[in-house]
């Protein structure tokens, strides 16, 4: 095992193999948080020729902007409605998708076809189809009598609806299909027992499917809840965070005072408030289901 | 066994059944299909056929759309773009995450689980906020508006995902094969490229195929970091969306041209897709 010495003998080699990843990440992911964090304290648009050293104020600035703290508030609106939504219709769908048949074995392919197109094609695609005037799904939901008013996404109340209605349509499956690989791993047994002493149908889901489902579930959650805080495209392409701020989410916001306003100072603080914010929803996610699924030697 | 009794009694564990099962999942099959198959028929409609309405689903196809976008839009240019950045993003880090990933999983050092953990973290990390930053230090070193700027920023993520999905596969790996094939000796990195690396194709190749699929479908970072020469193909589409909407035909035809390659990978790679999708959800 020890043949060769020298540098790349065993103990030098675990850091030549993870030396390139990480010297890469010192330099295109840490270096930019960490100037992030330092032009956070500057009035400095890109440009300029000069920043200047304005302490905290770009912070306190953020939050004195009801824009930023609006967008905060959207993005909470967004990721639990979503979310939600997602979790209770792609859980429906595992389950009526659990069978082993041809038919079913076909649709749980189809289902991936949401998941596979590129968001901004989604996004434009449902613009085009709930264009008030001559969108084919505003045609077909006025047609069946509901109103919408001017069309979703023009009316105040409904836009974030429209966007929340997209991320449904784009993601329900990815949980559909994670949690019927957890169905797929589950034991008979128990199902036979509450049966044989006389369980009913939603007993059986309430008490044995749920609670064995449940680390399967909360993975789902929390891939779902980490990317959907990421919600952009949508909201560029469809309403440009409108109407009014309606739709305004955090990405949103600090993109367009980051890039294209340039004011990258203001952005990098309200940015680094984000980030703190989202470094700790992550940390108690990881902390809380996928580094307690290793020590129990389970799944990652 | 379904037949009895019994089993008969195992199905109702699984939700509903008969009539109103293949109506609920009829609705949902609608609700997912409908907008890409408004999108494609759209694509080969023509311009007047478009703001019909009622919406027509029977109509005469016409070509004429995508004959207009490669006649008329530098559709090629923006293909080639989403090519080099989805391609160069791959490799990058597959490059970069496997060998780190192999170690991460095989060796125990100190500080191992704050490492995996900081990896992890940046799945949680808001794209814009990297990308402030980012986009000055790419100003200042004069790579904005080329591909390697994007390569590099779309690798965070990817390079990310690569470890956790390899950290997986390489754990589940029995390290006895490796034990055992070099009883007489070889080299760390000879184990892991001889043979630790072949027993973990399956996983290497669906970490090229979310890679691929990630970066094919950014937008966020290739609108901030590229120029009208390095754009991608989302970019090039968002440009025929009208605001009046006279765009329609040539947007949707342009779309299918995009979606297309993926969906045709995804379908011939299902297994790894749908390997990777329930990754962390199953043992």
């Amino acid at each position: 095992m020890l043949s060769r010495k020298g540098i790349f003998s065993q103990k030098y080699s675990l850091y030549w193999m993870m030396a390139p990843l990480f010297i890469y990440l010192a330099a295109f992911y840490l270096y930019p948080l960490i100037y992030s964090v330092y032009i956070g304290f500057y009035e400095w648009s890109l440009g300029d020729a000069t920043k200047t050293f304005v302490g905290f104020r770009n912070y306190v600035s953020a939050f004195q902007d009801s824009q930023f703290t609006g967008s905060f508030l959207n993005t909470a609106i967004f990721v639990i409605a979503a979310v939600g939504i997602e979790l209770t219709l792609g859980l429906s769908l595992a389950l009526l998708l659990n069978r082993e048949s041809w038919p079913m074995r076909i649709l749980r392919t189809v289902i991936l076809l949401p998941t596979l197109i590129t968001p901004l094609v989604v996004a434009l695609t449902w613009k085009a189809l709930l264009n008030p005037d001559i969108g084919a799904l505003t045609y077909y939901i006025r047609a069946v009598g509901i109103d919408i008013g001017r069309g979703i996404f023009v009316e105040r109340g409904l836009a974030m609806a429209g966007i929340v209605l997209i991320d449904v349509w784009q993601w329900t499956s990815l949980i559909t299909i994670i949690l019927l690989a957890g169905l797929k791993g589950m034991p008979i047994e128990p199902y036979e027992a509450a049966y044989v002493d006389g369980a009913s149908r939603w007993q059986a889901f309430r008490y044995i499917t749920l609670p064995l489902l449940r680390p399967t579930i909360l993975i789902a959650l929390v891939v779902r809840t980490l990317d959907a805080m990421k919600i952009f495209d949508s909201v560029f392409a469809i309403t440009g965070g409108g109407p009014g701020t309606a739709t305004t989410t955090m990405n949103f916001h600090i993109f367009k005072v980051g890039i294209q306003h340039l004011k990258v100072g203001a952005a990098s603080a309200m940015s680094n408030i984000f980030l703190l914010f989202s470094v700790l929803i992550g940390l108690f996610i990881i902390r809380s289901v996928f580094l307690s699924a290793r020590r129990k030697g389970g799944a990652v | 066994m379904m037949s009895s009794p019994l089993g008969q009694h195992l199905r109702w564990a699984k939700l509903g059944s008969g009539m109103m099962r293949t109506i609920i999942i009829a609705v949902l099959v609608v609700f997912l299909l409908f907008p890409v198959i408004w999108l494609v028929t759209t694509s080969f409609k023509e311009r007047i056929d478009v703001f019909q309405l009622p919406p027509q689903w029977i109509f005469q196809p016409t070509m004429s759309n995508f004959e207009y976008v490669f006649d008329k839009k530098p559709i090629e240019m923006w293909t080639l773009n989403s090519l080099i950045i989805s391609v160069g993003t791959t490799i990058l880090s597959l490059l970069l995450g496997v060998p780190a990933a192999y170690t991460l999983a095989r060796r125990k050092f100190r500080g191992k689980s704050l490492l995996i953990t900081s990896i992890l973290l940046i799945r949680a990390l808001p794209p814009v906020v990297i990308l402030i930053p980012f986009r000055v230090l790419m100003n200042s070193v004069g790579l904005i508006g080329t591909h390697t700027a994007v390569i590099l920023i779309d690798t965070i993520y990817n390079a990310a995902f690569t470890v956790w999905l390899m950290v997986g596969y390489f754990e589940a790996m029995p390290v006895e094969i490796e034990e055992a094939a070099c009883v007489d000796g070889c080299s760390y990195f000879r184990t892991f490229r001889a043979i630790a690396l072949p027993l973990a194709t399956p996983g290497l190749v669906t970490a090229a195929l979310f890679s691929l699929i990630l970066s094919w479908n950014d937008f966020l970072f290739a609108l901030s970091l590229t120029s009208p020469p390095s754009a991608t193909l989302p970019l090039g589409i968002l440009s025929t969306f009208g605001m009046l909407s006279v765009g329609w035909t040539y947007m949707t035809s342009m779309c299918t041209i995009a979606i297309l390659p993926l969906l045709l990978i995804a379908l011939f790679l299902q297994k790894y897709y749908v390997q990777g999708l329930t990754f962390g959800g199953v043992k």
